[in-house]
């Protein structure tokens, strides 16, 4: 079989050689490199526009995909200066990876973009919202700072369930129904004294040291507990815990599995019977792009018994709930509660029961909109059996 | 950075329009609240261009030459009459913008102003028993298209660009899509319209199955890029999706023997909603994977629609194509990578000038175009390859697109070279008989053929612009308008 680029070779072969003649032969027979990633995908007509949510409804060019790897681009090449003003629109990221589904480079723009966020911070621009998260986790190891008053759990078993800092503030009542469902399963759950951050939120916004000051206070904690197994209910946690320590050396002695890989484990448990009600699901973006799982969430909804209401937008279609990512609700939160309001139309179109997998998006559907019921995955469980 | 500026504009001038355009926006941003207008560094360069291939040159080179002095986010009908309204009384010169898909430079703030983004406006409808969406400018084509499709519709527009693009700059280009022998173009689409159109006046024109009121307005705006005035919704014809999809593929020996295959086909009244020729050359760039059909002239074809008649279409091409059938998997391939867009951001980094041209011919004169173009292109210095697939098909004529890509030779910067591509392919395609443009419209890039192309017929279109917009303030420069 001929080679990809053998057809330019053929043609190029009767041509004079001119100046970038070279460069672009040396390129084909894979000599040299090509452009720099955010230079490529500056270059894009944003063939991803449609799936990335910020750009459906910011409705910007600035914060297109392309569009802010051109912005990128620009500071790279000093046409703009590093300031609050010109990083904003890199910031309008919901680090949702929805982008990556479509693009021909498998590019995240959230990823491909790390380079100018880290710099900017470098170069001491100032997000104020950013300046009170940073101090929450330096002082309090939690984007909320002080945790308040929590139930007992108990601190040693085999399952470590790791609550995160949105239940813990927000919702600790899924925390105490999580908990029962590891009961009903036989697990011998236990809660970490002195759960902090995992530090995702400071790695968004491009504070990378603040990030690996927390891997390493957590990875050290959860390595000396007695956990045979780590589960948490938030996909981005997951993210952190599976994917990036490793990649800044923390890597942990146990399995990470998000709930929703766990339930995926315990299927043959929680086969259910049929019965009435009907349920509609929405898929954490870190869940089905950061962590690959494109269909689990469905699959385990589909033991549930409940009559499914898939969205258009599922799978590897899903679209964000407006507050992934860390950096747009704190800076923009009036694109993020349009999103969410985007977003839970399609919702509501289908059930007023919305099952998610994510604290962040449990949080803002039911935050922003009374009328529909929201279910942590693992609630709705607990429910059933 | 040079504030409006864009080769025309001289240092007294921009001043005094200066102080106007400022006022204008003071207004805008009273009436546009919550960051629904910008002056922001960023916002501005964003916009300074759309995909015209030669500014990615530009932009690698940090080359911003045509930057707006504003850019405004319209949520309604109101907003849009607002900004066409205060910029009318000013003098401002305002721009419509859709996706930015657009290749030939037709949404560039060429003489500074406003770019209006109609991104926010999105909605849609569908009203099922009249076969009709209803749908918002700056709504998303795929969205659009992804929505039918969940509720058993198609509206059969699927431009290469319909990720980035909006239905309106759909219509303000006179786009269409892959599928366009069997499902039109958008004109073919388009039943009804809504236009705001200076100084600040909204027509609408209600959809009908057809109507006799004079000449079409409806068409008027279709292909007018902006210059007429902004397009704020149109109501598009669409279909059940298809009950059956055949897909079929051919390996010929040669152009000749495939593009007249389907001129017999299509004489027979056949029209398959894909048909793609690729000549030698794209053939073995898309598809090196399949050794029987490297170096063969490849056709890829997709018949769609209600059984009987996909069934009986099928016959007929297959009574008639010449050439060896290759099966689905080619259709296949073709229909997972036709949307891959690469080359552009791996080669213009590399100093690659490349640009696509499309254009149209009669069936008489398509083989002698094709040999043509590619044969001026071909002995330019620098060009590393010139090549063309036929893309759309009519029972009269065909549509050629073909691909140049070059590094300029010494003394010669990118612009240069490119422009001498283009000259060269022009004045080809004008002698054998074709006309300029297919489908990506004229823009900026292409306004110095519109004259010789419909002589009296663009005096007639200058005259109609002055009217409908005296002052000169919709697109300026667009179309040579
Ligand atoms: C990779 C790629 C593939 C492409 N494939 C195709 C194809 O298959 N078929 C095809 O036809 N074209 C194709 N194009 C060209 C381009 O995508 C189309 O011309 C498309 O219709 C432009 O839409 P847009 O929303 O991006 O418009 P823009 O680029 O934003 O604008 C295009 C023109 O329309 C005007 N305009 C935009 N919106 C409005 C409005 N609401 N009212 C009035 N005027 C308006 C602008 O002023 C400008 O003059 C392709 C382009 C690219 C980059
Ligand atoms: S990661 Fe998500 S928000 Fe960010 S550019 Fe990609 S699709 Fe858009
Ligand atoms: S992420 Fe990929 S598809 Fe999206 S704009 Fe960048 S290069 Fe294009």
């Amino acid at each position: 079989m001929p080679d990809k680029m053998d057809w330019l070779k053929d043609e190029m072969s009767g041509v004079s050689k001119l100046t970038q003649f070279s460069t672009v032969m040396k390129f084909l027979k894979g000599k040299v490199s090509g452009p720099s990633d955010v230079v490529k995908c500056a270059m894009c007509p944003n063939m991803c526009r449609h799936a990335c949510p910020i750009s459906i409804v910011d409705g910007k060019e600035t914060t297109s995909p392309a569009g802010k790897s051109r912005v990128g681009m620009m500071l790279e090449n000093e046409v703009l200066r590093f300031n609050e003003e010109n990083v904003f629109p890199l910031q309008m990221c919901l680090s949702c990876g929805c982008c990556e589904n479509w693009c021909p480079f498998d590019f995240s723009v959230s990823d491909i973009l790390r380079p100018q966020r880290e710099e900017s911070i470098k170069q001491g621009v100032d997000f104020k919202q950013f300046d009170e998260m940073f101090k929450a986790l330096e002082m309090h190891g939690s984007v909320h700072g002080k945790v308040g008053k929590e139930k007992n759990y108990p601190e040693e078993g085999e399952v470590l369930y790791l609550r995160g800092c949105e239940f813990r503030e927000n919702d600790q009542r899924v925390i105490d129904k999580t908990m029962q469902l590891f009961e009903k399963l036989d697990e011998s759950a236990f809660v970490l004294p002195g759960e902090e951050c995992c530090g995702i939120p400071a790695y968004n916004a491009g504070n990378t040291a603040l990030f690996e000051e927390l891997a390493k206070k957590m990875a050290k904690k959860i390595n000396m507990s007695s956990a045979k197994k780590v589960v948490t209910s938030c996909p981005s946690c997951a993210y952190a815990y599976e994917r990036l320590y490793p990649e800044f050396s923390q890597g942990l002695d146990v399995e990470v599995l998000h709930m929703v890989e766990y339930l995926e484990e315990k299927k043959r448990l929680l086969n259910l019977e049929k019965k009435g009600g009907s349920v509609t699901f929405h898929e954490p973006c870190k869940l089905v792009n950061g962590l690959g799982k494109k269909k689990s969430m469905r699959d385990v909804l589909e033991n549930s018994g409940l009559s499914l209401k898939i969205p258009r937008r599922s799978g590897e279609k899903t679209f964000c709930c407006g507050y992934g990512g860390t950096t747009v609700s704190r800076l923009n939160e009036e694109l993020s509660s349009s999103i969410n309001e985007e977003r839970l139309k399609e919702l509501k179109g289908l059930s007023k029961n919305i099952v998610t997998a994510c604290p962040s998006c449990k949080e803002a559907f039911q935050d922003n909109h009374g009328d529909v019921k929201v279910y942590d995955i693992a609630e709705l469980f607990n429910r059933l059996l | 950075m040079i504030r409006g500026d864009f080769l025309s504009l001289n240092e007294s001038k921009k001043k005094k329009r200066a102080s106007k355009v400022d006022k204008v926006i003071k207004k805008l941003s009273d009436t546009l609240d919550g960051g629904r207008l910008s002056t922001q560094r960023a916002d501005l360069l964003s916009y300074s261009h759309d995909y015209w291939p030669i500014y990615l040159h530009w932009m690698l080179e940090d080359r911003y030459p045509s930057v707006p002095d504003a850019v405004v986010w319209p949520e309604s009908i109101e907003d849009v009459r607002d900004i066409v309204r205060w910029c009318y009384r000013g003098k401002v010169p305002i721009y419509p913008y859709g996706g930015g898909s657009g290749v030939l430079g037709g949404a560039v703030p060429e003489k500074g102003g406003i770019v209006v983004d109609l991104k926010r406006m999105r909605s849609l409808k569908l009203h099922k028993k009249d076969l009709l969406v209803e749908a918002e400018s700056g709504l998303n084509g795929y969205y659009l298209e992804d929505y039918l499709n969940e509720r058993g519709y198609t509206m059969g527009n699927i431009p290469q660009s319909l990720y980035p693009s909006t239905v309106g700059g759909w219509v303000g280009t006179k786009a269409l899509g892959q599928f366009s022998t069997k499902y039109g173009g958008i004109e073919d689409m388009l039943k009804g319209i809504e236009v705001v159109v200076p100084p600040g006046k909204l027509i609408e024109l209600k959809p009908h199955p057809r109507t006799a009121t004079g000449p079409d307005l409806r068409k008027f705006f279709v292909g007018s890029e902006g210059t007429m005035g902004i397009i704020t919704k149109g109501w598009f014809k669409i279909w059940p999706e298809p009950e059956k999809r055949i897909k079929l593929s051919y390996a010929s020996n040669s152009l000749k023997d495939a593009v007249e295959s389907i001129r017999r086909i299509m004489r027979r009244g056949a029209e398959p909603a894909v048909i793609r020729i690729y000549d030698e050359i794209e053939t073995k760039r898309h598809f090196y994977e399949y050794d029987d059909i490297y170096g063969k002239v490849a056709t890829v074809m997709i018949i769609e629609g209600d059984e009987t008649l996909a069934d009986a279409e099928s016959k007929i091409v297959r009574e008639e194509f010449v050439g060896k059938e290759k099966g689905e998997k080619p259709v296949d391939h073709w229909l997972e990578t036709r949307f891959s867009i690469k080359e552009a951001s791996e080669f213009v980094p590399m100093g690659v000038v490349f640009d696509t041209i499309e254009v149209a011919v009669g069936w008489s004169g398509a083989a002698k175009l094709y040999e043509n173009v590619v044969g001026a292109l071909k002995p330019i210095k620098g060009v590393l390859f010139a090549s063309a697939h036929a893309s759309h098909f009519y029972p009269q004529g065909i549509c050629f697109y073909f691909t140049f890509a070059g590094t300029p030779p010494r003394k010669k910067d990118a612009e240069g070279f490119y422009q001498q591509a283009w000259e060269e392919a022009m004045k080809a395609v004008i002698n054998s008989g074709g006309t300029v443009s297919h489908h990506h419209g004229v823009g900026r890039q292409r306004r110095r053929w519109m004259s010789e192309e419909l002589e009296e017929g663009y005096e007639l279109l200058k005259k109609i612009k002055q009217k409908v917009d005296k002052r000169g303030i919709m697109n300026p420069g667009d179309m040579g308008l």
